[in-house]
């Protein structure tokens, strides 16, 4: 019986590194494919030797003719990501304990317009918000990029709720000893929810990396572009240099792996109350 | 409540309010106008063509090719990744140890760009490569993997499903770790072990899981743009132009930018009526097992 168990649980782990290779097979095959001499890209599944060939080739341009600017669209990513991310955490945070914590009349109206607007299909607003950002003046500049992406309806919903399960007496208690809310905020509810905020960033930073159509409609000069929308635009240029693309895939994949493994630690607490 | 709270609370909200009202506002009377004129993005002068552009979008084969291609991704995809999330969350649940560290490893495909993933698909799919070599060498096939329809179809597809499975294997798995120790209990007293009883115990006591993972999979087949975007660019002969891209190519491509509206309205109802239907068949299928 004990012996039959035992082989049932070896299967189980045989199944689940499997499994696991599958997942994260398409990875390797992406470093290993930026790391192998050109002759040997998707030719050898095993690169017989290891360069820096084609990172070297991207990050001086790439084809000679025309210099595409790799190392600005990483750059750029990184901006428009990075402070499209931040607004969207803060005016949740400030948007979510709004509320969820202070009571003034219209809120229930608020809440409805969010729940509202959660579910209303964004692609119906996708030419008029290009209108609009080209109506300001934005075509072309990182604003375009960054502050129609400044607001996240989910983020305010998930922090709404989050903060709606912190106790009224902890807040009260601070307001006693003459707390206003911004210090409450500070020094009480942000602590507080540091589980949830990282997988709630890790989320929005992720899905405004990855975001391809909306960049790629507000934004045509080469020095502007997102590495993401660079990538797709050169995949039929470059489909000669399969070496360079895996490098640039690299590079586009490394900063969300990292974060994620960072926060890795608070993953299955936040992803169970995001979930619920 | 005094008057102060209440500054201060739209005063909080008020980023929400003033985005909404440039972000979404605005955009939503805008849409619904444009929807009826034969605005071209550029030219200043345009004019109203009533329910022309709706009439053009019925009979337009492209829409035709998206409305169908939608659902025959769905056909694929639902059932593949409801299968396979589902054993995921199996393997990881009945793991002894080490279960955090798997469910990470599954979650990884998530995170990928979709522009990334298709670069790697193309590599490995392409003439030359080890994957194509073992198939002629060992089973003598030929395959034009992006040639075909079909099989242009299920690449898309298995590259979303590679992508969500191992996030749909989280809530599979809040499911199964929310079924009590009693039921299971009650379950062998009456007989039911190994397969009979993830079949008849664990499957049917999942049923809001399933009711969840369906929604969304039915939902994120309607939104599909970045994948066929930078593999197939829609085709061969359609077999892979989704809604988004079609969408895409009228307003940005052709410049038809209020006929690329009413089609955008097209495919948003075609979204809700698509969802409105399998929420009220899972709702029918749940009744029959005691959910409401």
């Amino acid at each position: 019986m004990v012996g039959s168990k035992r082989w049932k649980v070896g299967l189980l782990y045989v199944l689940a590194f499997a499994v696991l290779f599958v997942m994260v097979f398409p990875y390797l095959y992406m470093v290993l494919g930026s790391l192998a001499p050109w002759d040997e890209v998707d030719r050898k599944l095993i690169p017989s030797s290891l360069t820096l060939r084609s990172y070297e080739w991207l990050f001086q341009g790439g084809e000679d003719v025309v210099p595409r600017p790799w190392l600005r669209a990483f750059f750029n990513s990184l901006l428009v990501t990075s402070a499209s991310t931040l607004l969207m955490l803060v005016t949740a945070v400030m948007v979510g304990y709004a509320l969820s914590k202070v009571t003034f009349k219209g809120r229930q109206w608020v809440n409805n317009a969010i729940l509202f607007q959660m579910f209303y299909p964004s692609i119906i607003l996708l030419i008029p918000l290009f209108l609009i950002v080209r109506y300001f003046g934005w075509y072309n500049t990182y604003w375009a990029m960054i502050l129609p992406k400044a607001v996240n309806l989910w983020a305010i919903f998930m922090y709404t709720n989050f903060f709606r399960s912190i106790p009224d007496e902890l807040i009260e208690a601070a307001k006693m000893d003459g707390a206003g809310h911004l210090t409450i905020i500070r020094r009480i509810i942000w602590p507080m929810s540091r589980s949830i905020t990282t997988i709630i960033f890790l989320f929005l930073f992720m899905e405004r990396w990855v975001e391809l159509l909306w960049d790629m409609l507000v934004v045509n000069n080469e020095k502007m572009l997102t590495l993401n929308v660079l990538l797709a635009q050169m995949f039929g240029p470059y489909g000669g240099y399969p070496g360079p693309m895996y490098a640039a895939s690299v590079l586009l994949t490394l900063p969300i792996l990292i974060l994620f493994i960072l926060f890795s630690k608070n993953f299955k607490e936040g992803m169970q109350f995001i979930l619920k | 409540m005094n008057k102060h709270t209440a500054k201060v609370g739209w005063l909080l909200a008020s980023p929400y309010l003033i985005y909404s009202a440039i972000f979404f506002l605005i955009p939503l009377f805008w849409a619904l106008y444009l929807a009826f004129t034969n605005w071209n993005l550029i030219s200043p002068e345009y004019e109203t063509v009533g329910v022309q552009n709706f009439i053009d979008a019925l009979f337009s084969p492209s829409v035709r090719a998206a409305f169908w291609v939608t659902y025959k991704f769905m056909l694929m995809f639902v059932p593949i990744v409801i299968a396979g999330s589902l054993i995921l969350a199996l393997i990881i649940h009945h793991l002894p140890r080490w279960k955090g560290l798997f469910a990470v490893g599954y979650f990884l495909p998530y995170l990928a760009s979709g522009v990334a993933s298709a670069i790697v698909v193309k590599g490995v799919i392409s003439y030359n490569s080890p994957f194509n070599q073992f198939l002629r060498d060992v089973f003598g096939l030929d395959i034009d993997w992006l040639g075909s329809p079909t099989l242009a179809a299920l690449v898309i597809v298995l590259m979303m499903a590679w992508k969500f499975v191992g996030y749909y294997a989280l809530l599979f798995l809040s499911g199964l770790e929310s079924i009590p120790k009693e039921v299971y209990e009650a379950a062998e007293i009456d007989g039911a072990v190994g397969w009979k009883r993830v079949w008849h115990v664990t499957i049917p006591m999942l049923y809001p899981s399933f009711y969840t993972v369906t929604i969304l999979a039915v939902g994120l087949m309607f939104g599909i743009f970045t994948e066929p975007y930078v593999l197939t660019g829609g085709g061969p002969e359609y077999a892979t132009h989704t809604w988004q891209l079609e969408i895409y190519n009228q307003a940005f491509e052709k410049l038809n930018a209020g006929y690329g509206t009413a089609v955008a309205i097209i495919n948003s109802i075609v979204t809700f009526a698509s969802i409105f239907i399998f929420r009220k068949l899972l709702e029918k299928w749940g009744g029959r097992h005691g959910w409401e």
